[in-house]
């Protein structure tokens, strides 16, 4: 998981252009400043570019959510790539 | 300067990934503008964030690229008028805007945008007291998807129901033009509709009368038709088209933030409505500049022979060089100015041109032909001298990396689009770009390689003369003098708006605010035509005119510089003078206000006779010419048709 934890963060690092963001598993959307609505769409634009793999409308609203953090999006995505590999 | 080693690497390498559709390698050309930046180069950072802005970008680097910009965009003060732009929709449009405003900064346009919360574009037009009109934009874009349409027949609907459902869908678009152009005179742009993937009716869908599929159809065939000028359509059903259309409609966004495509193509969707803007302000591309060798065939001519070039029937890749050449011919017809730079003999090089059989491009296709051995960018200056064109309205495309490079590195105002190694390729790397949008087609257009190449020939008639006088008189040259009116609107407004060299104020002005002033009886409005014996130049001159207690206000004079001093200011004078004098009108009063481009027209009035009064705008001058003391018209070499 730490490979991913570091390829996640780099996209994030892209989004919001910056280049000294760090996250962790329990970061949320309250703790990186300009984390909205439309930023959130850019996220995970970037993610599914950058790893190939697509979210369900009902897992883009969800990662947004109340109690959602960066641990469950690198637990999502790390079940899709594992599912593209087999 | 030019831009640093360091930048132009970085933008070369940026350039050939996005091109290549990868993504993530922004971070070196990041770099480079920030270290620019921090070393006070902020032209030459700002002149390379420009040319990176290309819209082939992927969704996430336009968004890093549109941060940049605005972070820089206090320090990068860009000279010029500020537009105004109203964005009206029926959806989220932030990200849209915010690439709008990328590519017209690529372009070179500082803009305001006003966006209203999505949703509300009707109450916005027919409030007048709303914010819209406190804006007073000068572009309206009406951003509306396929689900705007308000008057969808039920499938039982017959043929006759569709068609009153169809008037009545095109009048309530018709009103909210009318009703924002009227207060507003700026220049509406209005989506088309977008048909979405999937068809109910399947095959049927397009031949059932009361279709979904079938009334979007007949609905865009209608807006086209009964858009007034001051309205552009713009094709989004086109873009939805070349993006594949599930792919275009990812309905998770639609659903999940109301974004009316998949955000990766808001990016090409931004770039489409920007060059619709540029264009109109009169920033389009005007002159393709072609390399020969492995650009128009394949192989080196020098090297190959014209038995050995792959040219045409029988190999696959020798037909692709053809049907770019195709490409290219039916851009020259619809009045993009062709000409060759092209390291080799010139004789050799010509000689493909007559003789290859194969050849789809002949010689009278080229306004301007250069082929030798000097460097290409000197090549491409000395081909803008001799058009008479501006370096910023020339796309140069070119194989060779290394000549790419070279041409962006000094001469940074040409855009240089990458293109692949397969010619097949080499249409659509050009058409992407949207280089020569335009929103209307008229009769220059369509003889306009004629006109240039005549210029040329008359350069040549001009250089044989004894004297000026002697070959002014052999031109022959006839005028034709008219106000503007409905048969010369677009060309007119054509000039009006993009001319920049011989424009005394540099006023740009809509298809509605000319219309007003042709109907004021106080203002006069003329243009020119000019024909001689190498053929006719078209309308070449425009002059807008106020009247008032005596004074005739010269408020726009402008002339293409294609027919620079052949005595078309004298004759243009003449004719203005005349008209004043019949309205009891004494003075001639005009301005030069100077721009970065316009320094040729600094001593116009001077040289008409005009005495200095005092300054104008911006730094200008004004100047006025007494009728009434003795003043007489100077003959002209010009009689009138």
């Amino acid at each position: 998981m730490d490979g991913l934890h570091d390829q996640v963060q780099d996209v994030f690092r892209r989004v919001f252009g910056d280049d000294a963001l760090v996250i962790q598993e329990a970061t949320t959307a309250d703790d990186v400043p300009g984390w909205d609505s439309l930023m959130h769409i850019n996220l995970i634009i970037a993610m599914e570019k950058r790893f190939g793999v697509k979210f369900a409308t009902a897992e883009i609203a969800r990662l947004k959510e109340e109690g959602q953090n960066v641990g469950i999006l690198l637990t999502v995505l790390g079940s899709k790539l594992s599912r593209l590999k087999t | 300067m030019p831009p640093s080693d360091a930048l132009l690497a970085a933008l070369d390498a940026h350039l050939r990934e996005m091109d290549a559709g990868q993504s993530g390698g922004t971070a070196d050309l990041l770099r480079a503008l920030r270290q620019a930046v921090d070393d006070g180069q902020i032209e030459q950072a700002a002149d390379t964030l420009r040319r990176a802005i290309v819209p082939s970008l992927d969704y996430t680097t336009a968004l890093t690229l549109s941060r940049l910009q605005r972070e820089f965009g206090g320090r990068l003060a860009q000279s010029g008028e500020v537009v105004r732009i109203a964005v009206l929709s029926s959806f989220t449009a932030s990200q849209l805007v915010r690439l709008v405003e990328l590519f017209l900064f690529a372009a070179g346009v500082r803009c305001e945008i006003y966006q209203a919360e999505y949703g509300v574009f009707r109450q916005e037009v027919l409030d007048e007291g709303s914010e819209l009109y406190r804006f007073r934009p000068r572009f309206l874009f009406l951003a509306t998807s396929w689900r705007d349409l308000g008057h969808l027949p039920e499938l039982s609907a017959d043929a006759e129901a569709v068609n009153g459902l169809l008037d009545r869908e095109l009048g309530s678009w018709a009103h909210l033009w009318h009703r924002a152009h009227a207060r507003l005179q700026c220049q509406v742009i209005q989506n088309n509709f977008d048909a979405p993937a999937w068809r109910v009716l399947g095959n049927h869908e397009p031949r059932h009368p009361a279709s979904r599929g079938r009334f979007m159809s007949r609905m865009n065939g209608r807006l086209v038709e009964s858009a007034p000028p001051y309205v552009t359509i713009h094709d989004i059903d086109h873009l939805s088209a070349l993006a594949g259309r599930w792919q275009w409609s990812d309905e998770r966004f639609y659903h999940h933030a109301k974004l009316p495509c998949a955000p990766e193509f808001l990016v090409d969707y931004a770039h489409s409505v920007s060059s619709l803007i540029a264009s109109q302000l009169g920033l389009g591309k005007k002159c393709l500049v072609l390399d020969l060798d492995n650009t128009l065939w394949g192989g080196v001519i020098g090297d190959d022979g014209l038995g050995g070039i792959r040219l045409g029937q029988g190999d696959g890749e020798g037909e692709a060089y053809q049907s770019f050449q195709r490409y290219v011919l039916d851009l020259g017809r619809r009045g993009v100015i062709l000409a060759v730079c092209s390291k080799n003999e010139e004789a050799t090089a010509r000689e493909v041109f007559e003789k290859h059989t194969e050849m789809i491009l002949r010689l009278p296709d080229i306004a301007c032909f250069v082929a030798n051995w000097q460097d290409k960018a000197t090549n491409v200056r000395t081909i803008a001298t001799r058009l008479n064109i501006g370096l910023n309205s020339m796309v140069f495309v070119d194989d060779n990396p290394m000549e790419r490079s070279i041409v962006r590195r000094l001469v940074p105002e040409v855009a240089v689009p990458e293109m692949p190694e397969d010619p097949t390729g080499f249409v659509r790397a050009l058409e992407r770009h949207r280089y020569f949008q335009t929103v209307a087609l008229n009769q220059e257009d369509l003889q306009r390689t004629e006109m240039y190449r005549a210029n040329v020939e008359r350069e040549s008639a001009e250089a044989s003369a004894s004297n000026l006088d002697d070959f002014l008189r052999s031109l022959a040259m006839t005028a034709r003098v008219a106000p503007i009116g409905a048969a010369n609107l677009e060309r007119a407004t054509q000039l009006i708006n993009r001319s920049n060299q011989f424009n005394l104020t540099t006023r740009r002005y809509s298809t509605g605010e000319i219309m007003q002033r042709v109907d004021d009886p106080n203002w006069l409005t003329l243009t020119v035509s000019l024909a001689d014996r190498f053929g006719d130049n078209g309308l070449i001159s425009v002059v807008m005119a106020r009247g008032a207690d005596g004074v005739l206000s010269i408020d726009t004079w402008i002339m293409s510089c294609r027919v620079l001093k052949r005595g078309v200011e004298l004759f243009v004078l003449n004719r203005l003078a005349r008209a004043a004098s019949e309205r009891g009108w004494s003075l001639l009063r005009g301005a030069y206000i100077p721009t970065a481009k316009n320094i040729i027209v600094r001593d116009h009035y001077e040289g008409l006779g005009f005495a200095l009064v005092g300054p104008a705008d911006n730094g200008g001058t004004l100047w006025e010419l007494r009728l009434d003391t003795g003043w007489q018209e100077t003959a002209v070499h010009i009689g009138e048709a």
